[in-house]
């Protein structure tokens, strides 16, 4: 490989690095006085929520600011060379061998018009001048590594043919045909589904170690951050606020900031009664907006006039922690083992009658296999088969699965905007199945209604929040004039805890929480009784959900809504749920209260599902499942069982069934059913995925007696 | 009595400075050149790593040459100026000279430029897009230039020295500052950019085209727009059987020869035979049409609002729509039912094929512009949205999905505007469309084409005023796009 002069002492050194991107009106500081190292062979986890700086600080280190960024002081050391001082040529060199960078969407770092194989033989033929042959070797052995299934397939084939998780693997050998010193992956998993996230995070952490590579991972996630890197650096509003091992930070934070963000996340080891999500007041201040003295400080519990707002704040190191230190004036002073205030605890409203009924709904696509000329053959897309199930009054119903596992297309018929194929819905004993929207009566199309997913499109960008809650009133026919529609809009905002003086906003001046809330308003505004919320805090950041999350629960206890809440994250699942559906290519897999799904014994789908899940908690130990491959197309599902081309449990069926036959749904108690062929006393000896350390746990309870006792 | 000069008592003291602005510039363009040519760069900003992060820019040669061709042009334009201020305060047309005089006959338009600029630029941070625009040089630079010629086309009978069709025999292809032998009293003594081989005055048939042209050409344009969204929009939502008929035509009228349909339009067995005229009935009615859908989709839910703004629209849309297509002079109509009480307003014929022909040639386009922006707009949450609670299509399409596309729709009218002033040029040039004795611009250019080697001053007035007003309309643009990009 590269003949690279030895050397000792960290890889990666960065020194009170800021940087400014340069606008027309104004410096917007992103990045300010951060510093951090990276130690060979060491996995740097760099976490926060978007816009705090993170993507700046790692194009920083690769020195691809664009047009009008600008490294305005500080330092990066990449083993002991000045990054600042290199010209253009050595940076160019350096970037595609010893630096490599992958990024969140694979497609952006392919060539789209070019085999894999081409691409990736590419790389050590420009910086190392290798023959053909050996960069193909290379090429076979890197692809190898990455887990491909049939590499010299792979390597013969377009970008596109692969599936989004396979291009992320190929990425990621194509930074590996290098052997760089320094990954840096910026969320590189976040267009993935969780189990292939899952099983792409096991092979960065294996290549880590295989190859001795260091890390730079970026991430907002902590649970990822805890999986696969040995330290982490926190980031708040364009600078580090706490640096430290894993465990110190985890377990023995010292900055507000990160206990607030720890707060605020689920953790699917406990459950909503024992650790309620609290979410951070306030809003993360923009760039140019950062108050003076701490820029958390308007959002800090500890926050005390006079010191906090009066100086900047410089990082402080902590006695008796490995390299850990802290951006915050008190943290010697603040009890960091005092538990959390509790929220008073709000009685859950009883489940009332079922008020959607859906009984063996069928959902096909016909689409035409040679689209170029219509007619000829037509292919069957199965996006739902025979899905059963009932939601209560007042009841939150989760539905759980991957992408394409036809959770939208079950939402669609629901809205009427398709029509089913076979089976009934019925919405208060009437067939709704197959009158589409358009012929739905008033009352029927305001009684369900939808929350969507991405915050940036759920609202029109040029109407004002009024005008929009307005409208839905006024096509609901809703009061008789202008005045009446307009108090009730400004009682939807109340609702959602937004201020009056929002309704004359546009969307543009509003946050993502902010706008998710505009759109629970106008989900709420003609009396929604179910409401279909499909993903609605996935695209928010950590400390927003929990706060969007409760609102959502809130309404909807007053209102006593059937909320049927889409999602993939089962931690917030747990949370909210009182029911919970598990979805795999059109199928229920599983169906039972959240406690019976949450607990052995488990669908095997809904087992991975679990184990992928990660969790940023230091005493939960997790049973590592790893699913092999892609989720097969809904064009062209496998015969038999949907699961049985991932399923690890498939060995345990006798005679092939698994292969051949669709297996029934079954009841395994009151309420639970699962889609399987295991043997009951199979299902019986499986293990719970998720286990609290019996040691940490012990420790954990006897402080919070210890205090219960002292108050 | 000899013409008066170009530049009156000024030019002795400005006319060098302006020869040595020009020269500079040259000079500098020239020295740049060899010196990229050599391989030297602009200096780049470097940060001062001090804590208040200041940035400087070292110089090169390079950006003393480019400094050098800045302040040329900023000398030739302030002597320009002060050649317009001169004129205005001189009240003798010898003092003032040509360039003098024009500018004082601009006053009007001079003091509602001002008085347009410092209102918007006070106001920028309220008005929206257009008050963006004033943080753009470029866009201000192009409203400037557009906005000069609109309000040209508003004060033409102020600015204007003659008619547009007025003759003075003896004034043919006289040079620009000739004076008029014996004018009466209370005329203007001068041709102040020469007479064209009829002896009529170019300065003033250049004004009263701004305003032949600025009436056409948005107009049509706009019903160009009107057309292209009326069908994009449902071609690009609903898709389908639908969207590959319309697009099919679209392709195909974008294919035909433009100059071939404009010589067809014209031909008298053509014309004759109406097809003008039933043309002009399918492309006036979409107007009508967008509105009705338009309010309708709004207002369904409140029946008492949507009655009234329907009658309100179809009442004028008719009355409009039968004054435009009836004319009660032509026999040859094919509509003349409609009363002659009701026929508010006639167009002439040969305008009539201008309009057909200029929605006919952009629609086309615009239909294609909709469709795409429609096609990425309708796969957003808030159309769906839309779409669960029970919005009818129309209202999706009109009230969600149109509003969100107006940036790129705004920058293409400009540019379109321009286009379609070109087109009214070329369409003059052949002689067709409106009136021959016109003082539109494209006409103008025509006629002067043949004597262009002996009297090069004719045709030249009106294609400078061509050449600014597209000049504007894509600065105008760019300066839009660039800033409806910000937000
Ligand atoms: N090219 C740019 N021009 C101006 N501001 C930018 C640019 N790129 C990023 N920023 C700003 O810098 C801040 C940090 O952004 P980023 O590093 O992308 O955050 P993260 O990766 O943590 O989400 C944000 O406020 C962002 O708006
Ligand atoms: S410095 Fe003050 S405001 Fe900032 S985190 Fe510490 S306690 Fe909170
Ligand atoms: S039926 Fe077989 S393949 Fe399917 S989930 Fe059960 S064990 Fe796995
Ligand atoms: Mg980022």
């Amino acid at each position: 490989m590269a003949n690279r002069e030895p050397h000792d002492g960290p890889i990666l050194e960065i020194d009170n690095l800021s940087i400014s991107f340069f606008t027309r009106m104004r410096e917007i500081p992103a990045v300010m006085d951060f510093s951090c190292t990276v130690q060979p062979g060491e996995a740097m986890g760099l976490v926060g929520e978007s816009g705090c700086g993170k993507s700046t600080v790692a194009l920083g280190v690769m020195r691809d600011l664009g047009v009008n960024g600008r490294i305005v002081g500080g330092s990066i050391t990449f083993r002991g060379r000045n990054l600042n001082a290199m010209t253009d040529e050595v940076l160019r060199e350096l970037r595609g061998s010893e630096i490599a960078m992958i990024y969140q969407e694979p497609m952006a770092s392919l060539n789209p018009a070019m085999k894999v194989g081409k691409q990736l033989m590419e790389v050590p033929m420009i910086h190392e001048k290798i023959s053909a042959r050996e960069a193909f070797e290379r090429a076979l052995e890197v692809v190898t590594d990455v887990r491909l299934p049939d590499p010299k397939r792979m390597l013969d084939s377009f970008p596109h043919q692969l599936s989004g998780g396979q291009q992320q693997r190929i990425v990621i050998a194509m930074a590996l045909m290098a052997n760089p010193s320094l990954l840096i992956l910026d969320e590189p998993t976040t267009a993935l589904d969780v189990t292939v996230e899952a099983a792409v995070v096991e092979l960065v952490k294996d290549l880590g170690k295989k190859y001795g590579t260091s890390m730079l991972f970026i991430s907002h996630n902590l649970g990822l951050v805890l999986e696969t890197c040995d330290r982490i650096c926190v980031m708040y509003s364009g600078e580090a606020v706490e640096t430290g091992s894993i465990k110190d930070v985890f377990n023995k934070m010292r900055h507000p900031y990160t206990q607030a963000l720890f707060r605020s996340i689920p953790l699917p080891g406990a459950d909503k009664n024992a650790r309620p999500l609290i979410a951070i007041p306030g809003n993360f201040p923009l760039p140019h907006e950062r108050p003076p003295g701490c820029n958390f400080g308007p959002r800090c519990d500890y926050f005390k006039t006079g010191l906090c707002d009066a100086q900047d704040i410089p990082m402080a190191a902590i006695k008796g922690h490995d390299r850990h230190s802290s951006r915050c004036l008190r943290f010697t002073e603040i009890d960091w083992l005092a538990p959390r205030a509790l929220p008073s605890g709000k009685a859950k409203g009883s489940v009332g009658n079922p008020v959607l009924k859906v009984d063996n709904l069928k959902k096909y696509y016909e689409v035409a296999a040679n689209s170029m000329f219509g007619g000829g053959d037509t292919k069957v897309v199965k996006a739902n088969e025979t899905l059963s199930f009932e939601a209560h009054e007042a009841e939150t119903l989760a539905i759980v699965g991957e992408s394409g596992c036809g959770k939208s297309t079950l939402a669609k018929v629901l809205m009427g905007l398709e029509t089913a194929t076979d089976g009934q819905v019925f919405l208060d004993n009437r067939n709704i199945e197959a009158t589409r929207i358009e012929d739905r009566d008033t009352s029927t199309v305001s009684s369900i209604q939808m929350v969507f997913q991405n915050p940036f499109d759920t609202l029109n960008p040029s109407m004002t929040v009024g005008r929009q809650i307005i409208r839905a009133l006024e096509i609901f026919r809703y009061g008789n004039s202008e005045a009446e529609r307009r108090s009730r809009m400004l009682e939807l905002l109340d609702l959602v805890k937004l201020p009056r003086a929002f309704a004359d906003r546009m969307p543009r001046q509003l946050s993502g929480g902010q706008k998710q809330r505009v759109g629970i308003a106008r989900a709420f505004a003609g009396g929604a009784r179910i409401v279909v919320a499909d993903e609605p805090v996935s695209a928010l950041d950590v400390s927003v959900q929990a706060a969007v999350t409760d609102l959502l629960m809130e309404i909807q206890r007053n209102e006593k809504t059937t909320l049927l809440f889409i999602s993939h994250d089962l931690s917030i699942v747990r949370y909210l749920s009182d029911r919970v559906m598990v979805m795999y290519l059109g199928h229920v897999v599983e169906l039972g209260d959240t406690d019976q799904v949450f607990s052995p014994p488990y669908h095997p789908y809904t087992e991975a599902l679990l184990s992928a899940v990660p969790i940023a908690d230091t005493s939960v130990e997790k049973q590592h499942i790893v699913l092999e491959g892609d989720i097969p197309s809904a064009m062209n599902p496998p015969p038999g069982c949907p699961f049985q081309t991932r399923c690890r449990w498939k060995s345990e069926v006798p005679e092939n069934l698994c292969e051949t036959r669709i297996p029934p749904m079954r009841r395994l108690a009151d309420g639970h059913e699962i889609k399987c062929h295991l043997a009951d006393d199979i299902l019986m000896r499986m293990a719970p995925v998720i286990k609290i350390s019996a040691e940490l746990h012990n420790s954990l309870s006897v402080r919070r007696q210890v205090r219960s006792r002292a108050t | 009595m000899d013409p008066m000069s170009w530049t009156g008592t000024l030019g002795p003291i400005l006319n060098p400075l302006i020869v040595a602005s020009i020269a500079v510039f040259f000079l500098a363009f020239l020295t740049q050149a060899v010196m990229i040519f050599a391989g030297m760069r602009p200096g780049e900003v470097v940060i001062t790593p001090d804590q208040n992060h200041g940035i400087s820019i070292p110089r090169s040669p390079v950006d003393y040459t480019l400094m050098a061709m800045k302040y040329a042009i900023l000398v030739f334009l302030a002597c320009i100026v002060l050649f317009f201020i001169a004129g205005v305060f001189q009240s003798d047309l010898t003092d003032q000279g040509v360039v003098g005089a024009v500018g004082a006959r601009f006053l009007p338009v001079w003091i509602a430029l001002i008085i347009t600029f410092t209102v918007s630029i006070r106001f920028k941070r309220v008005l929206g897009l257009y008050g963006k625009l004033f943080d753009s040089p470029i866009g201000m630079v192009g409203f400037f230039l557009v906005m000069f010629w609109v309000f040209t086309a508003i004060f033409a009978g102020l600015v204007a020295t003659h008619g547009p069709i007025d003759v003075i025999s003896q004034m043919r292809n006289e040079v620009p500052g000739a004076f008029i032998p014996n004018s009466n009293e209370g005329d203007f003594p001068a041709y102040l950019l020469g007479g064209d081989n009829l002896g009529r005055d170019v300065f003033s048939r250049m004004v009263h085209g701004a305003r032949e042209v600025l009436q056409i050409a948005p107009a049509a344009t706009l019903f160009a727009f009107m057309i292209g969204i009326t069908l994009g929009l449902p071609a690009g939502y609903f898709g389908g059987k639908m969207d590959t008929v319309i697009t099919f035509i679209a392709n195909l009228v974008l294919a035909f020869p433009v100059i071939l349909l404009f010589y067809l339009l014209v031909t008298p067995e053509i014309v004759l035979a109406g097809v003008p005229q039933y043309m002009s009935m399918v492309l006036f009615i979409f107007p009508i049409i967008f509105f009705v859908v338009l309010f309708n989709s709004r207002y369904h839910t409140q029946p008492t609002k949507r009655a009234i703004l329907l009658a309100v629209v179809l009442v004028t849309g008719a009355l409009c729509y039968f004054s435009l297509i009836s004319d009660r002079g032509d026999s040859d109509s094919p509509l003349r039912f409609w009363p002659e009480v009701l026929d508010i307003f006639d167009i002439p014929g040969n305008l009539l094929i201008v309009f057909v022909s200029v929605v006919f040639v952009n629609s086309p386009t615009v239909f294609r512009i909709v469709r795409g922006i429609v096609l990425d707009i309708k796969t957003r949450d808030y159309v769906a949205a839309g779409q669960t609670r029970g919005e009818g299509p129309w209202y999706i399409m009109l009230w969600e999905i149109l509003p969100n596309a107006r940036g790129p729709l705004i920058v293409d009218f400009c540019l379109r505007i321009g286009y379609t002033t070109i087109l009214l040029g070329t369409l003059g040039f052949f002689g067709l469309g409106v009136d021959p004795e016109s003082a539109n611009w494209g006409s103008t250019i025509n006629e002067g084409r043949r004597l262009l080697t002996i009297y090069p001053h004719p045709p030249l007035a009106p294609a400078l005023a061509l050449m600014t007003l597209v000049l504007g309309l894509n600065l105008l643009a760019d300066g839009l796009r660039e800033e409806s990009l910000k937000d």
